[in-house]
């Protein structure tokens, strides 16, 4: 579930000898929907001379992994001489965060584009010096704005050379991920439904709605697996190894836990709890318009 | 002929002059979007646009703070009725252990700050309404209608609520809806009396004191752009992997598990006891009105009696007395804590309606889907 095209750059884990000092590479980053677009949404805001923003990522860090939650922006000016960072505005920013979620602590920061050079070396130093001992995670967005693939890379850094300099770095990827948990995932649906809206726009739906448009899908790709079945019977394709072990794992997994008779008995028995349940919530509401509009006569 | 046409314009002249004075205000709005930028809050709002990444930002506030209610500001502007939401940020909850006098004053120096930093991003810093979590559709509580109600007093257009419900986001299904407080409510509320005659007057009920508006989506180019990469399948997809990030979500064919059920009859039974409670409260009050009152009112008429017997001997009346410092008559109750309560348990209600209906359908599909297998 990489994002974007994948890196075809070499994993290297940090030389073994530094990290008696520091502490090991995280295997892996996730990145939470909601900074991500906070992210796009900062370069979407940014000032006509600024050719990227930058930011500082907070999340959670466990042995292996680092997860980033939430992102906020970092002023900053970029020359060609100097760069400059807005620490106090950063030190504000994390402090109002701190009081709404005090578990999401500094893991690293973000810039937009691919462009790592030697300000990005030294911003990613300054954010190594905050989160210390832990390594700053620096993650990259290309936006496709300037027609490039969009897509989001992570790296750690690592320092080059015999006598470590902290314009000199080198930036190690990480695979990342996007993460979202399992309730939020129908938000990310409702982005998607607007990206493909003919106007952009889509209202949020009713529980039927959206059950609607999943069976709907499913029984699409019913008829997709069904056509493929039909044409390799016929001789037409040539039928794939692969799909037929699929196809058959998912058919035998399916139904021999319920034979026919249990799951007869099941859904009768189901079906008057749900019946149940909806006969008292329609009983209840009748009785509270009743007692509303009752409390109005004196 | 000169004269009088001179006149004639003079006298034309003043009318005019004091009426184009005003027009070429200091604007340097062009014409073309003078009829959509309302500066003067002319025009009402009647659709909120959500921003993808608020609708995140809230989902991800409401997940993280759990059970209690996730509570945060939004900011955005209005152009031609339509409000768009473009950015927000959550306010901190503040446990018990803080005193209360010194949260409110804290709650509001961390809105000026965050305000000023999101301004100094150029970022949008118009405070136009709130958000909140809830669970069960039971969104009814006195400390969001207090809270909106102050909203609608100060912001521009009164701005609005956003209320978010996690119970259906489990279910697969991200719910926004959008409201702001009826007039009834808000006149009702500015002669700061619930009690019945009030309601009478107002035809207050619970589904009254709110006005839903219609709520859309509506991302930013750039992230529809990312979305669409997102959905994409990847170029070198073969079958074993995963052919996009976001593949068909199936989590609204599964069948709601037994606890969300109990917890909603649960939640549902809770909410009803508290009514019951509310309701028996009232009524205590209302009794002990009425008891101060037939011993108000018998007094008086013992009172008239005596001098109506003094008046017959030929004594003097006894003097008028104030019988309302002598019983003191308790304030008639309010019902609005009654009405909110009604108005969760009908949300409750609702939800559980809902969600049955949904689990129906589902039920007949893995019947049909098992006996064809």
């Amino acid at each position: 579930m990489a994002i974007g095209t994948s890196s075809s750059a070499i994993y290297l884990q940090p030389s073994t000898a530094a990290t008696s000092t520091t502490q090991r590479a995280p295997a892996i980053v996730t990145v939470h929907p909601a900074a991500l677009f906070s992210i796009l949404d900062h370069f979407l805001r940014r000032s006509d001379s600024q050719e990227r923003v930058i930011g500082t990522l907070l999340g959670t860090r466990t042995e292996r992994e680092v997860e980033i939650r939430s992102a906020f922006p970092v002023l900053h000016s970029e020359t060609d001489e100097q760069i400059a960072l807005d620490m106090d505005y950063h030190t504000q920013m994390l402090e109002m965060h701190h009081k709404v979620a005090p578990k999401e602590v500094v893991v690293g920061w973000y810039s937009t584009g691919s462009k790592l050079d030697m300000y990005t070396a030294l911003i990613h130093n300054y954010y190594t010096n905050q989160v210390a001992p832990h390594q700053a995670i620096h993650l990259s967005v290309t936006t496709g704005v300037q027609g490039d693939t969009p897509g989001v890379k992570t790296y750690v850094g690592s320092p080059v050379g015999a006598i470590p300099k902290p314009e000199n770095c080198l930036f190690v990827p990480v695979p990342c991920e996007l993460r979202y948990h399992d309730s939020e995932r129908s938000g990310l649906d409702l982005l998607a439904n607007a990206a493909k809206a003919p106007n952009h726009t889509v209202a949020p739906q009713q529980d039927l709605e959206v059950l609607e448009k999943s069976l709907r899908d499913v029984v699409d790709m019913l008829d997709r697996v069904l056509t493929y079945v039909r044409s390799v019977l016929a001789g037409e394709t040539e039928g794939n190894v692969a799909v037929g072990r699929y196809l058959m794992d998912t058919l035998s997994a399916a139904t021999p836990a319920l034979d026919k008779g249990r799951l007869e008995q099941l859904f009768n028995s189901h079906l008057q709890d749900t019946l149940m349940m909806s006969y008292l919530g329609n009983l209840v509401r009748s009785q509270v318009e009743v007692s509303s509009r009752l409390a109005l006569l004196t | 002929m000169a004269t009088s046409m001179a006149a004639a314009i003079a006298a034309s002249l003043p009318a005019p002059t004091a009426q184009a004075a005003p027009t070429p205000a200091p604007t340097e709005i062009p014409q073309s979007m003078q009829k959509v930028i309302d500066v003067e809050a002319e025009i009402p709002v009647e659709t909120v646009q959500l921003d993808g990444m608020v609708v995140m930002k809230i989902m991800k506030h409401a997940r993280d703070t759990g059970s209690s209610t996730a509570t945060g500001l939004l900011l955005g502007i209005d152009l031609d009725g339509t409000l768009e939401v473009s950015n927000s940020f959550p306010l901190p909850t503040y446990g018990d252990d803080d005193e209360k006098g010194s949260s409110r004053p804290s709650g509001a120096r961390y809105q000026a700050n965050m305000l000023r930093l999101i301004k100094d991003v150029q970022s949008d810093d118009t405070v136009v309404g709130f958000y909140q979590s809830t669970s069960m559709g039971a969104f009814f509580a006195q400390s969001l209608v207090e809270l909106q109600a102050v909203h609608q007093e100060r912001l521009r257009h009164g701005g609005i609520v956003i209320v978010h419900d996690t119970n259906q986001a489990i279910r697969a299904n991200a719910t926004f809806r959008a409201f702001r407080l009826t007039p009834a409510y808000m006149e009702a509320l500015k002669k700061d009396k619930f009690g019945t005659q009030s309601l009478v007057k107002h035809e207050l009920i619970f589904s009254r004191i709110f006005a839903e508006i219609p709520v859309t989506i509506k991302n930013s180019s750039l992230l529809n752009a990312f979305m669409n990469t997102l959905t994409t399948p990847a170029p070198q997809s073969s079958l074993s992997a995963n052919p996009s990030i976001l593949s068909p979500p199936f989590a609204a064919l599964d069948l709601d598990a037994p606890s969300l059920v109990t917890r909603n009859l649960e939640s549902l039974l809770e909410t009803m006891e508290a009514h019951k409670n509310e309701e028996s409260n009232v009524a205590y009050a209302l009794r002990q009105i009425a008891r101060e009152k037939a011993k108000a009112d018998a007094y008086v008429a013992k009172r008239k009696e005596e001098s109506a017997v003094r008046v017959a001997q030929g004594l003097a009346p006894l003097p008028e007395e104030d019988v309302t410092r002598l019983f003191r008559i308790p304030p008639e109750p309010s019902r609005l804590e009654g009405m909110l309560l009604l108005g969760q348990i009908d949300g409750q209600a609702k939800n559980l309606d809902v969600a049955a209906s949904a689990n129906l359908v589902k039920m007949y599909a893995a019947r049909a889907g098992a006996s064809s297998a």
